[in-house]
């Protein structure tokens, strides 16, 4: 190739590359560079240019640490309950049903919904004066006064998870399906004459033929939970108190509500940082892959 | 055709294209932003405010940019930081201290002094006040109005109230709200409420929070802001009192630490609730999600009711001019247009709100002979804002928390308000 410099071809792919790495540092590194800048700058002008004092104030708020632990709680039952039901789901749409394009069209539709329209829908739905779900139980019921479900200490953080569950497992549904359907048939067929039992087949056949299909939907359905926001947002804005507050509300009430550029990014940080352990496990998969 | 004639036809062609094209060049664009171009009756009156400044400034062409009530802090406080702000835009008051901190809002002191001594005179002193940084004038005050009590008279006279009698005290209200919470259809469940109120977190909450805790002889920072004043017995009276209207008289909704401002209001529209904190935007918008309700006719208004001190809290808002824009003088037009007298009443006129204009509020007929403006006119010398400092969002924040916990009995009033009052004072202290 001539475009006035001679390039050798077995350095053509640095040519190729170059737009794509160029566009992810312009749109990845440049707001984590500012991020970890703001983080280490003092929020008060003063005489020092870099600090930590962020982060060490971080450790001293309390409700950070309270806020940490909603997330923890918030993201282990979301992808818990998203891995059992997409599981389950992926299964029943992975056998010779009828209509199956179209029960696979509606187990996907909750994903289609955007996440602040979910929650706005969601909050509606719990209303206890006016909500879908309070009337419908009372009618069956099921309970015999309007439950709160976003205002009960007890019920707030189950209820926003619940909302979750319907909200991400078609994610974690689809790429299992797309795991199911590469197990080749034999396998099955070869335990079967063996003797295998159903759930000897689920153990033994299923589980290992998805075992990385498993590690990419974990880990990347790990990290949108620790970033879900809109749904949280819309729905309880992170009450009440702070029992449904998590790191990406408490971020954004930091950095646009109360201004602390500092302090939010030295947040933001440290979500990156849990984040990337977190990749880790899928990180190197994909390098053995390689 | 002779050679002079042809000569003269592109002489003129010429001459007009290059008029045309100067006046193009000549007409200037402004981005203007407001929350209220997603509300319904005030878009249709900004744009057709916007139609009368195009037609009276054809030389400037505004674009409108809506913006949501939650989001446009967000959405000014990131396009400020990328110095790509609206040329103008309107956020409440008490943001303002946010904004003139990080340098987002324009000195319009220059304007002002353009246009004669006396200019600012013919607004209300507070609001005027409120504006200034460094003291001079960084932004313009829009909207200025006061929360009342808003009360359905149908309602009132189904319970055995006299509608013509509103409460004037905190405990008649509360009596009132005893007799206003029944089961109205006999099924032995309460299906209606005296009082509906806010509990989410949402900026509308200390609007209707402060009429309490004023009332009440108590405030949240002591005089000079440097400290948390809610240590006082009036301010834990106070907050018990709210808190007990939801939890111990239950006067109020279920739900209450979910419901926003447009809840509260649906309640009100659906005669879920009898009475309810509002103000001048308060019966366009029951009426729009209830026409069936005839808000107009059958909602009344009364002044807050008293404890200790007649007090209430004032709704301000405010306008800026970025700092970033290209074209500040024109920008100072349209500020000066939406800010004037004849378009604040056009505003009071088609949304019901008053001006912070005291030529509009304070003289108009239109004004002062409409059932709901009158009361909140009449409101207006007993109104107080919220301390205009940096920290506040996050004082609000701060407290509403704590009063949710008490609401939901994650803990006792007196806990959860001393609570609050050392994390003000942490956060003071900061």
């Amino acid at each position: 190739m001539d475009l006035g410099i001679r390039i050798k071809d077995r350095h053509m792919w640095m040519v190729f590359v170059l737009p794509g790495v160029l566009l992810l540092v312009l749109v990845l590194g440049f707001p984590a560079i500012t991020s970890l800048s703001y983080s280490i700058k003092p929020e008060k002008a003063g005489p020092s240019s870099y600090t930590l004092s962020n982060y060490t104030n971080l450790l001293k708020d309390p409700f950070f640490g309270k806020t940490f632990w909603n997330t923890a709680v918030f993201v282990f039952l979301s992808v818990a309950s998203h891995m059992i039901l997409g599981l389950a789901v992926a299964m029943v749409l992975n056998r010779a049903l009828p209509a199956k394009p179209l029960f696979r069209l509606i187990a996907l539709l909750p994903w289609v919904v955007p996440d602040v329209v979910a929650g706005i829908i969601w909050k509606w739905m719990f209303n206890p004066l006016y909500g879908a779900l309070n009337d419908l139980l009372l009618k069956i019921g099921f309970i015999s006064t309007q439950v709160e479900w976003l205002s009960n200490p007890k019920l707030a953080l189950f209820s926003v998870i619940l909302v979750n569950l319907w909200r991400g497992f078609p994610f974690v549904m689809l790429i299992l399906l797309a795991g199911l359907q590469a197990i080749p048939r034999y396998l099955y067929e070869a335990a079967a004459i063996d003797g295998a039992s159903k759930w000897q087949l689920f153990i033994h056949v299923t589980i290992p033929g998805l075992r990385k299909m498993i590690v990419v939907a974990l880990a990347l359905d790990i990290v949108w939970e620790v970033r879900r926001f809109g749904l949280i947002q819309a729905m309880t804005q992170g009450g009440p108190g702070i029992l449904t507050e998590v790191l990406s509300t408490y971020t954004y009430k930091q950095y646009f509500q109360f201004f602390r550029f500092e302090y939010a990014s030295a947040i933001a940080m440290v979500m990156t940082v849990v984040l990337l352990f977190v990749s880790l496990p899928y990180i190197w998969m994909i390098s053995q892959e390689e | 055709m002779k050679k002079i004639e042809i000569i003269g036809i592109c002489a003129v062609v010429v001459l007009t294209v290059c008029s045309f094209t100067s006046a193009q060049a000549a007409q200037v664009t402004l981005r203007f932003s407001d929350w209220h171009l997603t509300e319904d009756v005030w878009n249709k009156s900004l744009n057709e405010g916007m139609d009368i400044f195009h037609k009276r400034y054809p030389n400037i062409k505004v674009t409108l940019e809506p913006v949501s009530y939650g989001e446009k802090e967000t959405k000014y406080t990131v396009e400020s930081a990328a110095g790509r702000a609206p040329d103008v835009f309107h956020v409440h008051a008490f943001s303002l201290p946010m904004f003139f901190g990080k340098g987002y809002a324009k000195d319009l002191s220059p304007f002002i002094e353009k246009e004669g001594p006396g200019f600012l005179d013919a607004w209300y002193p507070l609001p005027i006040e409120l504006m200034k940084h460094n003291g001079k004038m960084h932004a313009m005050p829009g909207d200025y109005m006061t929360m009342v009590l808003f009360y359905n008279t149908e309602m009132f006279k189904a319970a055995g109230l006299d509608p013509n009698k509103p409460p004037k005290t905190w405990d008649e209200f509360l009596d009132y709200a005893k007799k206003l919470t029944r089961d109205t259809n006999g099924d032995g469940k309460i299906d209606q409420w005296g009082f509906g109120t806010l509990g989410a977190k949402s900026p509308g909450f200390s609007l209707r929070f402060g009429p309490f805790i004023w009332s009440f002889g108590a405030d949240y920072l002591t005089p000079d802001m440097k400290r948390s004043a809610l240590d006082s017995a009036e301010a834990k009276e106070a907050f018990a009192f709210f808190v007990e209207l939801y939890t111990k008289h239950k006067v109020v909704p279920p739900g209450l630490t979910a419901m926003g401002a447009q809840d509260v209001r649906t309640q009100l529209a659906q005669k879920k609730v009898a009475m309810i904190l509002g103000s001048g935007w308060t019966p366009p918008i029951v009426n729009k999600i209830n026409p069936d309700l005839k808000a107009f006719e059958v909602l009344k208004a009364a002044p807050a009711p008293v404890k200790r001190k007649q007090a209430t809290a004032i709704w301000l808002s405010s306008w800026v001019m970025s700092p970033n824009t290209k074209h500040p003088n024109e920008s100072w037009t349209l500020m000066k247009f939406i800010t004037s007298k004849e378009i604040e009443l056009k505003w009071f006129v088609d949304n019901r709100v008053t001006s912070s204009r005291k030529d509009v509020s304070g003289v108009a007929p239109e004004i002062l002979n409409d059932k709901f403006a009158s009361v909140l006119a009449s409101q207006l010398p007993y109104g107080k804002v919220e301390p205009q400092i940096k920290q506040w969002p996050e004082i609000m924040d701060t407290f509403n928390t704590s009063l949710q916990e008490a609401v939901v009995g994650m803990k006792k009033p007196e806990k959860a308000l001393a609570e609050a009052h050392e994390r003000i004072n942490a956060i003071l202290a900061r």
